[in-house]
């Protein structure tokens, strides 16, 4: 099943959801057109039972050079933009799915594309693909969840670094940092982002769902309770560890 | 800026602090952390201010930890108290809004490392030693090494650290993201020159808010630390630099950022 919308297109394969930028003209810049797109899409990855993973790619020369920023300074006003950050909240949809995400980055990954893949599980990167966080050059800092997750990933020294000089860095780098963990031959990302989203769609959903909240909300709890949420998991899971076949 | 043990250098855009010699094996005493403190206070308050840098003298940062006296060490608690908080600076340094650079030219042992880790960057000279000091030398850590290290470490190196001693090579920090940049000591002021630079030709209000959003995401939980950056980005859509940065990049010229 293929369904066509203007700036993503969405197919299903397998039990795999697969989400491509689609604005290749203009190396995939993230717009408030793509942003509501993304945002039905995503919705439609919640709910269909038959999708048990979802994979993230660009279409042609790049993952995502960043927000569109020909849109910038249209809103009304801060108070709309700020609501409105809020009602369209992708960001958040992508956080508080309970199925797990691959990215497969390449050519551009700049910006809003950085701060893309780091909301992913798995983000893997064409060895040929350029990094960079430009907000900074532009007036701006990161709005898509990057001033936190990129921390939280790579420290907080290193993303200063790159936050604050805003300097482009090549995959080997991003590898070393935490911002992806696999680099692969440029011609075979594609095929190795299917595989990783085969076999993540593979797992049991109900899994797949508790290592997610595990991973979402231990860090933000005290070890104890930590382990905890840990072991309620675990206890509510037993079947699945006994019959992997189920689910 | 005029002090005794320390000094401070104001260029246009930039602070650079410098950090005496040490002496008896020890770079801070009670004086230089004053003086530290104080200096940090005077640069709280300067606007223009988009980069502060701190570097030692000669070929080390900063090295030691200064035991209390033998009179402090025997008297009671309140007296003990006072004297650690003479002896902090540390917090002093994390508190400046701008962001700041560690130039370690040379060792960082003791409270040498934890005066550096208490900034937001660290450049080393492929030289320097890193370390918070062997406690039966320096004593128990009294200005943030056993909660800024695992923070930026992790607590597996942390731990290492801080129960054997162990010092790491400039690489070994590299490695760990406890540095974020090396460089042979003959060319350390130049990198640290060009970083400097470059973190200084950016927006200065978004640096400042970048660094208020990475800090606190170390305390926040995610949704909220989402709310934090959010609201940060709105309110500089109000500000001229965004309006130049936009301008400028549409232009295809660098930016010209006033800090408004």
């Amino acid at each position: 099943m293929t369904d066509s919308f203007a700036t993503v297109i969405y197919e299903k394969q397998g039990g795999v959801a697969h989400l491509s930028l689609n604005r290749p003209a203009q190396l995939n810049a993230y717009s408030v057109a793509m942003r509501d797109d993304f945002a039905e899409m995503l919705d439609a990855v919640a709910d269909d039972s038959e999708v048990r993973s979802a994979l993230i790619t660009g279409q042609g020369r790049a993952f995502c050079a960043g927000a569109d920023l020909t849109e910038f300074g249209t809103a009304p006003s801060q108070a709309i933009a700020r609501s409105v950050r809020w009602q369209r909240d992708v960001w958040g949809q992508l956080i508080g799915l309970d199925k797990p995400i691959v990215a497969a980055v390449h050519g551009y990954c700049i910006g809003s594309g950085v701060e893309i893949a780091l909301l992913a599980d798995v983000r893997i990167a064409a060895a040929d693909t350029v990094f960079a966080m430009p907000e900074l050059q532009l007036g701006m800092i990161p709005a898509a969840g990057g001033s936190q997750t990129l921390p939280a990933n790579a420290g907080p020294s290193v993303a200063l670094d790159l936050l604050l000089t805003g300097r482009r860095f090549d995959a080997d780098h991003a590898l070393r940092c935490g911002l992806i963990s696999r680099v692969v031959a440029p011609d075979e990302l594609f095929q190795a982002g299917w595989d990783i989203a085969h076999r993540l769609a593979a797992l049991p959903p109900a899994v797949a769902a508790a290592t997610r909240r595990a991973l979402r909300e231990g860090p933000e709890l005290p070890t104890a309770d930590a382990l905890r949420l840990e072991q309620r998991l675990a206890a509510t899971l037993m079947d699945y560890v006994h019959a992997p076949e189920t689910g | 800026m005029r002090y005794r043990k320390i000094s401070c250098t104001l260029t246009e855009y930039s602070a650079a602090i410098r950090l005496p010699e040490p002496s008896n094996g020890c770079s801070i005493d009670e004086d230089t952390a004053a003086e530290l403190r104080d200096c940090c206070r005077e640069l709280q308050l300067r606007d223009e201010l988009r980069v502060v840098t701190v570097a030692g003298s000669g070929n080390v940062f900063a090295v030691g930890r200064l035991r209390a006296p033998a009179e402090v060490a025997s008297a009671p608690m309140p007296e003990r108290l006072r004297w650690q908080v003479e002896m902090a600076v540390a917090g002093a340094l994390a508190a400046l809004p701008m962001p700041t650079v560690a130039v370690l030219n040379g060792d960082a042992i003791a409270h040498g490392l934890e005066l550096a880790l208490a900034a937001d960057l660290r450049v080393a000279s492929d030289t320097a030693h890193l370390g918070v000091g062997n406690m039966a030398e320096c004593g128990f850590p009294y200005d943030g090494a056993t909660q800024r290290l695992l923070r930026l470490v992790g607590t597996g190196l942390a731990r290492d650290m801080l129960f054997t001693g162990r010092t790491l090579t400039a690489q070994e920090a590299l490695n760990a993201g406890l540095v974020s940049r090396i460089a042979p000591a003959a060319q350390l002021d130049d990198v640290a020159a060009g970083l400097t630079a470059e973190i200084a030709a950016a927006a200065p209000i978004a640096g400042r808010y970048v660094k208020e959003a990475v800090v606190n995401s170390m305390d926040l939980t995610l949704s909220q630390g989402l709310r934090l950056e959010a609201d940060l980005s709105v309110i500089l859509q109000s500000t001229e630099d965004r309006a130049e940065g936009l301008r400028s990049f549409e232009e295809k010229r660098a930016p010209r950022f006033g800090g408004r």
